[in-house]
């Protein structure tokens, strides 16, 4: 394996970078879809982490672990749009500034 | 250039992700996020995952984003809804709140004491081979741990990682089949050193012509996936006491593979091109009188070739040389489908099976929730778990906006 000459330091910044705009996305979007999509942008940016640690260090359990981190999110999609599809029958709307039905 | 499209695609990556943020159609925004999933992709090819990359874009940016789009388009939902918000505070909050998680990274990550340097090589692998003539079954302990036993006459045991503490010195030790370690007298021993990336065979073999006490050498060979495709890589053991040193000899080619290899020592590890090969040994320089041969022999590509050139005891207790020929097929480079898919049904079978089960617990629960008649039904009822003294029921109605 030759060294490469992109170093990990770069992609984990990369990837702090994308984790970060996920963070804003989830805090400042009001759109139920929008948050679950920077949730999503979030995942991939832990990917790109992990992938980048994976090559560092020689490992094939990082890749693994962006496989089953895949598979979960593959899980969560399909709870979290059900979820957003039943709110949008009971609510007419996926505002998220709509959903305090617990608080008063 | 490889960092001149790292940059490239690095931006492609954050700016994808700022317009998936700023769009007000929710269309586009699942647009961008798809461009900003091919970039991850494009990541993981320069980070030596291609498995990565082909899960990515079929599962990610196929099925899940479809997912979305789909589930946009039926909501009728791509139209941002522009209230008032209901957190003014809210923005400015988590803008700052960001940037300052963005500086405490970079500074962790840029100044941090992550070992980020280093490139760390994986576990070596250690087998055991018996090469020695009229000796028994033998079982071969590294340390205090059995790498093989009841190895036979001419065996070899499969590589095993060795996960110990490498980059020290360790002690092969070598008994009768079923001798206890912690009593018996070992037949051989011998300290070897033990560096990581490394595959190692301990190979016994007969130390000298008559004299049946075994001797063990060790030879370094490398499994990991062949660069050079069309090509096997041999490493020779040379334990032919009569002889100080031998020359191998391709015949075919006319090529000597290896010189001056002495007795008692392991060769350093040379390419042989794929095919039928007939090998020859001489000792050194004398290329008429010839001990062995290995005739029209044929060698796969990456491959990891073992040659033992042994003594072995003919009728009349006169002594012939032959060649042990040993081959173990390279293991899967790093990264690679092979890779991921072995690793996935050894160490994380378990982990698979409960993320299958996760999966159809999700799909369940998918169509619990959407259903018609498991669905929660309008008009929605409040209810309290614990109603305040002197209510006696439920309040029942619509929140009031």
């Amino acid at each position: 394996m030759e060294a490469s000459e992109v170093s990990v330091e770069l992609y984990v910044l990369l990837s702090a970078v994308l984790f970060i705009m996920g963070v804003l996305g989830v805090l400042l979007r009001r759109n139920a879809i929008l948050v679950f999509m920077s949730v999503e942008l979030m995942l991939n940016a832990g990917n790109l982490a992990l992938a980048a640690f994976a090559r560092q260090w020689g490992n094939g359990d990082g890749h693994l672990m962006v496989f089953f981190v895949m598979t979960v999110a593959a899980a969560e999609v399909a709870v979290g749009l059900a979820l957003i599809v039943a709110i949008f029958r009971t609510k007419q709307s996926i505002n998220i500034d709509d959903l305090h039905m617990f608080k008063d | 250039m490889e960092l001149t499209l790292f940059i490239i695609v690095g931006a492609i990556a954050v700016l994808s992700a700022a317009m998936m943020l700023i769009s007000e159609n929710a269309v586009y925004s699942a647009l961008f996020l798809i461009l900003n999933f091919a970039c991850i992709a494009f990541f993981f090819l320069m980070l030596n995952a291609p498995f990565l990359a082909m899960v990515q874009i079929t599962v990610y940016a196929g099925a899940i984003m479809v997912l979305f789009l789909f589930v946009i388009m039926l909501l009728g939902a791509e139209r941002i809804m522009t209230g008032d918000f209901r957190y003014p505070w809210l923005t400015p909050a988590a803008v700052i709140l960001a940037l300052v998680f963005l500086v405490a990274a970079s500074a962790a990550i840029i100044d941090g004491d992550i070992d980020f340097i280093e490139e760390h090589k994986p576990d070596p692998y250690v087998r055991a081979v018996h090469a020695v003539i009229d000796a028994g079954e033998l079982d071969f302990y590294l340390d205090d741990t059995l790498i093989a036993s009841g190895l036979a006459y001419e065996d070899s045991s499969d590589f095993e990682l060795w996960t110990e503490a490498v980059d020290s010195r360790h002690t092969v030790r070598l008994f009768e089949a079923g001798a206890d370690p912690a009593s018996a007298e070992p037949l051989g021993e011998e300290i070897v050193e033990i560096n990581a990336g490394e595959a190692l065979s301990f190979v016994a073999v007969a130390s000298g012509t008559g004299d049946m006490d075994p001797k063990l050498i060790v030879a370094t060979e490398d499994v990991t996936f062949n660069e050079e495709s069309g090509t096997a890589r041999v490493v020779a053991v040379n334990a032919l006491a009569k002889w100080s040193s031998v020359a191998i000899v391709d015949k075919e080619n006319n090529t000597t593979l290896i010189e001056d290899l002495p007795y008692g020592q392991a060769s350093a590890g040379v390419l042989l091109k794929k095919g039928k090969h007939s090998i020859s040994v001489y000792p050194d320089g004398n290329d008429q009188n010839q001990l062995a041969v290995l005739k029209n022999t044929e060698f796969d590509d990456n491959t990891s070739v073992l040659w033992v050139l042994i003594e072995e005891r003919q009728e009349g207790n006169t002594f012939e040389s032959r060649i042990l020929n040993i081959e173990t097929s390279g293991s899967p480079s790093f990264g690679s489908p092979t890779h991921v898919g072995r690793l996935l049904f050894t160490h994380y079978v378990l982990p698979f099976e409960m993320v299958a089960l996760l999966l159809l617990v999700a799909m369940i629960g998918a169509i619990v929730l959407t259903h018609e008649s498991l669905a929660p039904r309008e008009p929605m009822t409040r209810r309290l778990a614990n109603p305040p003294a002197g209510l006696d029921q439920p309040i029942i109605g619509k929140p009031e906006k």
